[in-house]
Parts: C-alpha cells; sequence; structure tokens
C-alpha cells in the first residue's frame, strides 16, 4: 500500500476525472514503451520490456524454472492458452508438434518482474509477445524408418531454427476504473485508487481471447461491455506500437 | 483404449470418464446433438442448497448441482493475525480445496490457489467489509465432488454460507458459466463438456443490484458472443438467487419453530 495524503488521492482522481492524468498522459494513452529482445542467450527466445518505471523480462525455453505469482500466471494462462480444446490459443499449439500424437515441444515462459510502478499484466503480456517472437526452436529431423511402435529417433538441428507465427498472439489491455472513469496503463499510485479493474486481451482480429476482473467493487454489465469495446480500440494501437517496436528491437539485435 | 486394454495394470484404476478424443457429435455443428445428461443448452441442472452443514463454523451451506458437491464454512469476524497491519476495514480470507477423492483420477483436482484467489475476488465486492473493522472472516470451501462448473458453485454456495453467518452483504453473490462448443453456448457445463470446450465465460453477479462481482472469459469469443453468454448468465443468475433465497428463508423460518 502507498501511503498517500488525502491531497494526493483528491489530485489523482481529479486529474482522471479531467482527462489529466499525473505525469500528464490523457486517460486512455500509454507510457513509452520500449523493448528489446534476444537479452538472455540460454533462453530459446527473450525479452524486456519497459513501460515507464515498470520493467519486466520474459524467457521462452523448452525447460522451465520458477513460477510467477499465482494470480499473474493464472491471468496470463487465461490470456495466452485458450480453451481446454486449444481454439483460439496464442500459438498455433500444431507448431509444437514434432511427430503427431508422440513428440511435442513444451514451450516453458518465464516472466521475471524486475521493477514494478503498475500495469505489470500488460507489460508481461507485451514482453511474452516480443519474446516469442525472438524464438526459435530447433528445427528436428524425425530420422526415417522410424514409424514402428518403438521410440523414434529424433536429430536435433543446432543451427537450423523455427520460427513461429506470433501474429496471433493478443496482448493485453487492463483497464482500470478510478472514479467514473476507467484508464489504461495505470502506474501504482492510480492502481491504488482503483475501484475496480478488467484485463481484456484481444488479438489483431479484434477478437476477445480472454478476459478477468480483477478485484474491487461490482460493475455494471453494461460497463463491462463498454470497457470491452474500449479495449478494443485501444488494442490496435498498442499492437502496432509493439509490432513496429518488437521489429527495431530484432533489427538492432541482427546489427551487434 | 486397446492399447491400454492390452498391458496388464498392476493396480485398479476406473477408467476416465473423459476421453481423449472428441466425440463426432461435438465436432459438427449441424447436427442437433445431445447433452450427456439430457438437457437443453440453456438449461441448468437442478440446484440444491442447505444451510448448516457444518456445526462448529460461524454459518455454512453445502449445494448439490447435479454431480458437483460442495461445503462452503464461514468462521468469523475474529480477531486478525498480530502479524497483520492495522486495517479499519474487515478482511476476507478464502480457501478453496479439492477432496482427494473429487476427480475421476485421485488428487488431480484444479489449481486451488488460482480458485481461491478467484472466490475471493468474487465475493469482495459484496460483503459489507466495514462493518467488521480489524477482523477477519475465514471462508473454507471443499469440493467434495467436482462435476463441472465446480467454481460458480462453489462461489454461489460460499455466499450462502456468508448469509447464514450473518456477514453483512449489499446482495447475494450467485454465479454461473457458459461454455462454447462449436457454435454453440452450453450453460452450465458438465465435467465432460468441459473437458472439450472451445472456451468458457464465468459470470458472478448480484442479481439484485444487477452489478458483476467477477468475471473471466477464456478462449476467442467475439462481442456478439460475450453479448450472448453474458446475458445467459444474468438470466440464470436471478433464477439461481430465488432459489438461494428460498433455501435461507426456510432455514430462518424452521429455527424460530
Amino acid at each position: 500500500m502507498l501511503g498517500l495524503s488525502l491531497g494526493e488521492k483528491q489530485f489523482i482522481k481529479g486529474g482522471i476525472a479531467q482527462d489529466l492524468r499525473s505525469d500528464g498522459r490523457k486517460r486512455l494513452t500509454y507510457r513509452p514503451i520500449s523493448v528489446e529482445t534476444g537479452i538472455i542467450p540460454q533462453a530459446s527466445g527473450s525479452a524486456r520490456v519497459r513501460m515507464g518505471a515498470t520493467e519486466v523480462i520474459a524467457s521462452v525455453k523448452g525447460r522451465g524454472g520458477e513460477e510467477l505469482s499465482t494470480e499473474l500466471s493464472v491471468a496470463l494462462q487465461r490470456c495466452l492458452l485458450g480453451g481446454k480444446s486449444g481454439a483460439g490459443a496464442a500459438i498455433d499449439l500444431s507448431s509444437l508438434v514434432v511427430i503427431e500424437g508422440k513428440i511435442c515441444w513444451d514451450l516453458y515462459i518465464d516472466g521475471l518482474v524486475v521493477s514494478s510502478d503498475g500495469n505489470l499484466l500488460d507489460a508481461l503480456g507485451a514482453a511474452i509477445k516480443a519474446a516469442l517472437s525472438n524464438t526459435g526452436i530447433p528445427r528436428a529431423n524425425v530420422a526415417s524408418g522410424a514409424s514402428g511402435d518403438g521410440q523414434p529417433e529424433v536429430d536435433i538441428s543446432d543451427e537450423e531454427f523455427l520460427q513461429f507465427d506470433t501474429s496471433g498472439v493478443p496482448v493485453i489491455v487492463t483497464l482500470t476504473k478510478v472514479g467514473k472513469h476507467y484508464i489504461v496503463d495505470a502506474t501504482a499510485e492510480e492502481e491504488s485508487q482503483m475501484s475496480s479493474a478488467v484485463s481484456i486481451s484481444v488479438n489483431r482480429q479484434g477478437h476477445i481471447c480472454g478476459l478477468t476482473k480483477r478485484g474491487g467493487a461490482g460493475l455494471d454489465p453494461s460497463i463491462i461491455l463498454d470497457m470491452i469495446s474500449v479495449a478494443k480500440h485501444v488494442s490496435e494501437q498498442l499492437i502496432n506500437k509493439l509490432d513496429s517496436e518488437i521489429a527495431a528491437a530484432e533489427a538492432d539485435e541482427e546489427e551487434s | 483404449m486397446a492399447a491400454k486394454a492390452a498391458s496388464t495394470p498392476t493396480t485398479y484404476s476406473p477408467s476416465p470418464t473423459t476421453q481423449k478424443t472428441k466425440p463426432s457429435f461435438f465436432k459438427n455443428d449441424n447436427v442437433d446433438w445431445v447433452r450427456p445428461d439430457g438437457r437443453g443448452f440453456h438449461q441448468c441442472r437442478p440446484a440444491f442448497f442447505r444451510t448448516g452443514a457444518v456445526n462448529a463454523a460461524a454459518g455454512s451451506a453445502y449445494a448439490e448441482f447435479g454431480n458437483t458437491k460442495v461445503i462452503v464454512s464461514v468462521f468469523g469476524p475474529r480477531e486478525s493475525k498480530k502479524a497483520m497491519m492495522y486495517s479499519d476495514i474487515g478482511r476476507l480470507n478464502c480457501n478453496v480445496t479439492f477432496t482427494t477423492f473429487a476427480t475421476p483420477v485421485r488428487g488431480q483436482g484444479s489449481d486451488d490457489k488460482d480458485f481461491s484467489s478467484m472466490l475471493h475476488k468474487a465475493l469482495e465486492g459484496a460483503i459489507m467489509l466495514e462493518t467488521f473493522p480489524k477482523t477477519t472472516v475465514d471462508v473454507f470451501a471443499l469440493v467434495l465432488e467436482s462435476g463441472g462448473s465446480d467454481l460458480p458453485v462453489v462461489i454461489s454456495c460460499a455466499s450462502v454460507a456468508l448469509a447464514d453467518a450473518g456477514i453483512m452483504m449489499y446482495d447475494l453473490v450467485t454465479s454461473v458459466s457458459v461454455s462454447c462448443l462449436g457454435k454453440n453456448l452450453v450453460i452450465d457445463p458438465v465435467l465432460e463438456e468441459e473437458s472439450y470446450q472451445d472456451g468458457s465465460l464465468m459470470l458472478s453477479c448480484m442479481p439484485s443490484k444487477y452489478e458483476v462481482t467477477q468475471l473471466t472469459i477464456t478462449g476467442e469469443w467475439s462481442t456478439a458472443k460475450i453479448n450472448e453468454g453474458m446475458q445467459l448468465c444474468l438470466d440464470a443468475c436471478s433464477k439461481l438467487a430465488k432459489i438461494m433465497r428460498s433455501c435461507l428463508k426456510e432455514a430462518a423460518s424452521a429455527s424460530e419453530d
């Protein structure tokens, strides 16, 4: 809990009501986002995302380590994994298949919060999207004639890598409701004044891939529907911004 | 299955009810398939509630929706732990556990931590926390048998238990989920349907106040479909609230006699 005086609280709430937040942003403006990819050489793919003072790192690897705090990881799972049947998932799971029904890649995604100044879920979502587009899975060549019942032999190439199609990976937009209005990309100060928040993940087609209400007071159903349409609108800009940042980061990485 | 039968198992285990492959009728959207328990797509399972399942608790409730059976007990308000900081509003502590025999395969309940935080979020908006400052209310939910839509049943049952314990609330919280199977939305899915679903939507609301306390969506949804799903859930929630209310009234009139 942040120690804010009554005056500071009023200042934050009043600013949001007037569409001018304490750092000069409008309600639906994100902080500047910076993306770096390929920062962890040991992982198959990795990215660092900064949004103001919030900084997170995501890595993708064949085998994983620690888990995120439950709430964040469950929310991310909900946004990325889709339904139980695999429909609506962020990544085409069939691209992980080496031999159908027998061998597949297990992807482990680890997120690390370096510094937290609000809006962690959106930042982690962005970092994962960047890390996935940076990920190369080694090409696996199946030894021919191993189609019998025995364990097939797989030769994993060290040089050839397969890239994922990450165009379907959604972005996460968290709308934080303060007073009567809602804002995107809330800082920790603003989050302390929230009455409720809804995280919505939207893909490029404008379809909702996941939604979680994150605590707080109840909301009228019509407000939720309005939030969904606002999130769709905001996500278009965010996806474009992220894609250009990711492309720039990858170009940087190749140069160096 | 043929391969499984050939290898002789060392220990007996019942055949899992959830098959690995999708039955053909779920695939074809044009065929009018029948739900495993013969319900209509928009028809909920019969619900049963009873308060006072646990004597030691301040309030408790038992709920049964088809095969899904849960007990929720509420303790408190009682003094918060010494380590807790001073708070001028009360605290709510939720814990959901599965019995080891709740699922077809022993000890494979859903993620308990996830359920606990979801239950907390669904209830906190409805409870008047300022009526019990400095103290904590504990909500313990135990899933006796997992038969699908476990979390919605836990949430509804918990709000009945809270009412039984005399905790002040703005309204009862009711919760219903729908599953998306192909083009169809089925309400109150059973375990089998949940394992094939393309997406799910769970909504918890306060029907009299007409406010949503929790909403989670998984899978890919269009806005029109979300609208349809939410409306289905809201309608079912208000009907469910009537059943819960009548259960509470029955308990109250029985204790008067």
